[in-house]
């Protein structure tokens, strides 16, 4: 693992942590609900400041932490034409399954791949440092799967030229 | 140096707790619209009455010892003080609510009786105060609402010794000291430190941490002349209102939410972090941490104070992180989690934030345990001398 | 039939509602005096960098940044001063120099470092440097730090 990548996800993962302190919050605008304020943003009190790690301009990670929900948002690398329609057809597939993922959202936010909106329920019903572990492996698997993908892409494109001229080679 | 009792409660977070004067029996109530009446049996906590009147999840629980009446708080923006009585059926002893007229529009946050148990103090989303007194006449308890110049949901409170003032901590990064002077309950206070003429509603005092954050929890010493808060911004503030000075210790570790002092020079302070903190010092020499009350002599749990506290989420989880790089740090002996291998794992007893913490035993000025719950449904009983070096064990860590 | 006022937010027309501004204590310098103070510090900088006093450059450089509205300009320039010293530090070196900084300083410092990475989009601040100072920083300031940024409504 490279050390920049090493330093990227420890940022992450301690920035995570240090939004992952969430208290549940009765809102305050309107009576008897109870809503993420990262999403109504509707007291501007009980959010706080959104912080940005970025490996380079391509890949960043986007944590918005307020009282009792906090939302990450991971902008995911791509590369070329092929990793960009992987990654969107990766992550589409994810978010429309998002509800046996439980923190993932279903729609990214703008400039951002996929977002996750954890509450103070999921850390009350998951053990918070679980929680971080889970994002992080994430990212870690996404840029493995993705590369892999493209890889047996590629494998595949080259078997099938490969059959294909050989129609004419003969 | 005893180990800490350990009860657990339930699988779900515990939203508050409070025993009652013989600490044989304890209200809790477990994330949802019920409360629980726990008793103890062997070394288990058995489940004794249900109170059910709330229908939103209670936020709050607080049970006065002398006159044996709990009240709760909800965030159904209600609140019922609960009384024994015998049932008009069968003669036993059952718990009884009576009604409060709080006239709040928002969720009540946080309640806590005054020292002479005559009123207490419910805080609310509505950006107020409710101090609430009885009502003989008409068998309730009305409230009157502390308002200005509180801007947002009021975290918590607390009642100074004499009591009349209240403070409270509240979201929009602001602690404050009131007065919560009730013509009909209370005799006119001695002047204190706080301030000689108090009629309802006087602002003795307002402060907030250099880093803003909200403020969790609020306490007054034990002599009510020192107050001390906790906020978002993984600070303790203590504030001396005579000089006036105020003191602010930035934690390295994640914030605190709950604090209790345990004697004039010292407190405890837990939260995020999982793990009960002493503080100790006074106006002239500034305040420190001293160590984590969750610090045994086990070598999974060694480390322990404020170094590891970041340590402790961060070094299994850092850990993790460097065993499974390439590089290979060495493991450092006394380290938790390091070399293990394993998924990050927390080496404190509780497993999730803790969410209330409350003096357990001794005199208010001398309190020898302290008991804590959190949101991994873990109910434990701490002595508070039990604190473990930090500075020792500091020299012996390197991050 | 007209239909946008539905779309108003009337909850911000609350007068109980908490503004922006009063969530933190407004710098007292006028805007145009914190542009020229940290003018004065840039160059400053450059005589303690020259002696090869990084320690020295940043203490100076994290004392009372500008914050707030109305001073873009001299938060671009305190930014862009804070990474050139950020890049003239050898990596063998961060570790002391953080440890030398106040408490304040550090955090100050971790605002600094988000705001270069959510800023590395645009400007050409190297991340892999703020990276590795954000590992050391994180090591000697612990997660406290990182949770101060976030409730300091002081936005440098």
């Amino acid at each position: 693992m490279s050390n920049v990548l090493k330093n990227y996800l420890a940022a992450v993962r301690a920035t995570l942590t240090a939004a992952l302190t969430l208290q549940d919050f009765s809102s305050q605008v309107v009576e008897r609900h109870n809503f993420p304020e990262v999403e109504v943003r509707g007291s501007k009190e009980v959010l706080l400041n959104a912080l940005t790690i970025s490996r380079n301009e391509n890949e960043r990670v986007f944590i918005e932490p307020s009282i009792n929900s906090i939302r990450l948002s991971i902008k995911i690398k791509q590369a070329d034409e092929i990793e960009r329609i992987l990654c969107h057809k990766f992550t589409r597939f994810m978010m429309g399954r998002a509800e046996s993922f439980v923190v993932l959202r279903r729609k990214p936010i703008p400039g951002y791949d996929i977002s996750f909106l954890i509450t103070n329920t999921h850390s009350e019903t998951m053990l918070k440092h679980k929680v971080v572990d889970f994002i992080i492996q994430f990212m870690e698997d996404v840029d493995k799967e993705i590369s892999e993908m493209k890889l047996s892409l590629n494998a595949r494109a080259r078997t099938v030229a490969e059959s294909y001229l050989s129609m004419f080679g003969s | 140096m005893s180990a800490p009792e350990v009860y657990n409660i339930a699988q779900v977070p515990i939203t508050s707790h409070a025993f009652n004067a013989n600490r044989s029996e304890v209200c809790v109530s477990l994330n949802s619209n019920e409360a629980q009446i726990l008793g103890k049996q062997g070394s288990e906590w058995v489940a004794k009455e249900t109170l059910s009147e709330h229908d939103k999840i209670i936020t709050s629980i607080d049970w006065a010892p002398n006159s044996n009446r709990i009240v709760t708080a909800s965030q159904d923006r209600n609140a019922y003080v609960w009384s024994q009585a015998p049932d008009p059926l069968t003669g036993q002893m059952i718990w009884k609510p009576t009604l409060v007229l709080l006239r709040i529009n928002r969720a009540a946050t946080y309640v806590r009786w005054s020292p002479n148990e005559d009123k207490f103090a419910v805080a609310s989303g509505a950006r107020a105060i409710a101090i609430c007194s009885f009502d003989p006449e008409s068998d309730w308890w009305v409230s009157k609402q502390l308002k200005k110049p509180i801007r947002s949901t009021v975290l918590s409170v607390d009642w100074h010794p004499n009591n009349v003032l209240l403070a409270a901590g509240s979201a929009d990064m602001k602690a404050r000291v009131f007065s919560a002077y009730i013509k009909d309950v209370d005799k006119k206070p001695q002047a204190s430190v706080w301030g000689e003429k108090l009629p309802f509603n006087t602002v003795c005092g307002e402060y907030s941490s250099s880093s803003g954050g909200w403020v969790h929890a609020v306490g007054f010493s034990p002599s009510g002349d020192v107050l001390a808060f906790a906020s978002h911004d993984s600070s303790i503030t203590i504030v001396y209102p005579g000089a006036p000075a105020v003191i602010t210790i930035k934690s390295m570790t994640l914030p605190y939410t709950t604090l209790v002092w345990t004697s004039e020079d010292s407190l405890v302070a837990a939260g995020h972090d999982c793990q009960p903190i002493l503080f100790q010092g006074s106006e002239t020499t500034g305040w420190k941490a001293v160590g984590s009350l969750d610090d045994t002599t086990a070598p999974k749990s060694s480390g322990g104070g404020r170094q590891s506290a970041v340590g402790r989420l961060n070094s299994a989880a850092f850990n993790t992180f460097r065993n499974a790089d390439t590089r290979g740090q060495t493991s450092l002996p006394g380290m938790p989690g390091a070399g293990s291998g394993g998924e990050s794992e927390l080496m404190t007893v509780h497993q999730n934030t803790i969410s209330t913490i409350r003096a357990h035993a001794g005199a208010p000025s001398q309190v020898t345990k302290v008991s804590t719950s959190g949101a991994d449904g873990n109910l434990v009983i701490w002595t508070t001398n039990a604190v473990s070096g930090l500075v020792g064990r500091m020299s012996g860590l390197r991050m | 039939m007209e239909t946008s006022f539905r779309k108003i937010d009337i909850d911000a027309y609350d007068e109980d509602v908490i503004q922006e501004e009063e969530l933190y204590d407004a710098d007292p310098r006028d805007p145009a005096q914190v542009l020229n103070d940290t003018k004065q510090k840039t160059s400053a900088v450059r005589g303690y960098l020259s002696k090869g006093d990084t320690a020295g450059a940043l203490t100076m450089i994290l004392t009372d940044p500008p914050y707030g509205p109305n001073v873009e300009q001299a938060k671009e320039t305190n930014l862009s001063t804070l990474l050139t010293i950020l890049g003239s530090t050898k990596s063998s070196e961060v570790s002391s120099v953080v440890k030398g900084l106040s408490q304040d300083a550090q955090d100050t410092l971790m605002k600094y470092l988000y705001k270069g990475m959510a800023t590395s989009a645009r400007s050409d601040a190297n991340t892999s440097v703020l990276l590795s100072w954000h590992e050391k920083l994180t090591e000697v300031a612990g997660i406290g730090c990182i949770v101060r940024v976030m409730t300091d409504r002081r936005l440098v």
